[in-house]
């Protein structure tokens, strides 16, 4: 009961200081993976890590206190792609320390996440039939290959040669 | 339309796991995490030859995934219970964030890309369209009726789940359909998504980019487990392999939702009133959910 806090949705100060503290957890666990994997110094991608939270916090912000319709996962991106863009002052900087951060160090976090996370779904799923699970395998797949496939076609049709 | 909903079902469920509970105070969870992690980097990628030039490459990201739905599912670990499950869905919330802005700075880096290959990138958001020729038909084969609407019109996800909720109601044949999807989706989709990426980059001689275009399917795990092998396989093209999946997954969100809406739903219905009479069996779903 001593985790009650209010009945806002707003973002509160409190709130900013939830995320701030989980992002810095992720960031460990992040950095630690990613030297016991690639070998990257802790320093730098730590740095780079720290790009990463303030990006995604600014952007998370953004969608509660701006008055506009948006997801928070596109401010992130728009956010991203701009400080990265040739030619910003900021790019060598961010390209430095962001690549210091292996993209699969930062998805071998998350999926441990999403793994425990999932359990709470297992009952569910044991309880639905094996036509369920044809039809959600060939949804993934049709929808996976219908892009790969469009995207090829379109590919070779403008000339993008093969690598 | 109400797509205000649909947009901030991110936003509601991290607000109320994170704002309304401390999840940094969680420390047995995060604790836990980062021995999954440990484990996971210290084995490392494997290989596994299928046959003569078709191999597996198993992800140091599935170890993790799949140990952290065994610590919840076991018994003996008692520290991983369902309060740390919901605290791990906000964390995971929130963690999207750390993923999509690693591959905006791809993406923002090889700008130029977007320039050159602007027309693929937004013509396979309408590939995903190919659950519906594919998998309607097999649906209604299979004696699914209106439930094959919500099951087979897109991937399945928090948006479109919000979508087809809004759309028929929370209780209607079609919701069910996608609710079932969803769960298995949730439990199942990661790791086949990675198997099927895996076995499709060493089988399949499509280009590179297609696979990394392709990865933007529309969920933040199944898209960080198809990338994973592609990045594998074509390890000289990582930056700009990134870069597509990084736009493919701003497209995804931007416009994914909308084809879903405005093309997927429609085209679905029609092919169902065309088909369900000619190809329809009997009802399988009452009997089914009677019956368990």
């Amino acid at each position: 009961m001593a985790d009650f806090i209010d009945g806002s949705e707003n973002v509160t100060v409190h709130g900013i200081l939830n995320w701030i503290l989980l992002l810095v957890i992720f960031s460990i666990i992040t950095v630690i993976g990613n030297y016991i994997g690639y070998e990257h110094p802790m320093a730098d991608s730590l740095v780079g890590m720290g790009i990463l939270s303030l990006i995604t916090l600014i952007g998370v912000w953004m969608e509660r206190e701006l008055p506009f319709n948006i997801s928070s996962i596109l401010y992130i991106s728009i956010i991203g792609i701009l400080i990265a863009l040739p030619g910003m002052p900021t790019s060598d900087f961010v390209l430095y320390y962001v690549s210091q951060v292996e993209l699969l160090s930062i998805v071998t976090v998350f999926l441990a996440y999403v793994g425990i996370g999932m359990g709470k779904s297992w009952d569910e799923f044991k309880a639905l039939g094996w036509r369920a699970v044809v039809i959600t395998v060939l949804v993934i797949a049709s929808t996976y290959y219908g892009a790969a496939i469009v995207a090829h076609v379109i590919l070779v049709l403008t000339g993008v040669p093969a690598v | 339309m109400q797509t205000s909903n649909v947009e901030h079902v991110y936003r509601d469920k991290t607000d109320k796991r994170i704002l309304k509970k401390n999840p940094w105070k969680d420390y047995k969870l995060h604790i836990t995490v980062l021995v999954l992690v440990i484990i996971a980097q210290i084995i490392g990628p494997r290989e596994i030859y299928i046959a003569n030039g078709v191999e597996v490459s198993i992800m140091p990201l599935l170890y993790t995934m799949v140990l952290g739905l065994v610590f919840y599912l076991a018994k003996p670990i008692k520290w991983i219970q369902r309060k740390q499950a919901r605290v791990a869905e906000g964390a995971m919330m929130l963690f999207i964030g750390i993923l999509i802005a690693k591959l905006a700075v791809s993406s923002g880096h090889s700008i130029h890309l977007i320039f050159e290959m602007g027309p693929a990138l937004l013509l396979q958001e309408l590939g995903h369209l190919a659950t519906i020729l594919v998998a309607l038909p097999v649906a209604l084969l299979l004696g699914f009726k209106r439930e094959s609407i919500g099951m087979t019109s897109s991937i399945g996800r928090e948006p479109e789940v919000a979508v087809i909720v809004d759309k028929y109601g929370f209780n209607s044949a079609e919701s069910r359909g996608i609710f079932a999807l969803f769960i298995v989706g949730t439990i199942i989709g990661t790791v086949f998504i990675s198997f099927l990426a895996s076995i499709s980059v060493s089988l399949i001689p499509l280009h590179p980019f297609a696979f990394a275009m392709a990865s933007g399917v529309g969920s933040a795990s199944m898209n960080a487990a198809s990338l994973g092998p592609t990045l594998a396989a074509f390890p000289a093209l990582e930056t700009s392999i990134e870069a597509f999946a990084g736009f493919s997954n701003l497209l995804s969100f931007s416009i994914g939702i909308y084809i879903v809406i405005f093309i997927a739903i429609p085209l679905t219905e029609k092919l169902y009133a065309w088909l369900e009479p000619i190809i329809g069996r009997e009802a399988i779903v009452k009997e089914e959910t009677g019956g368990e």
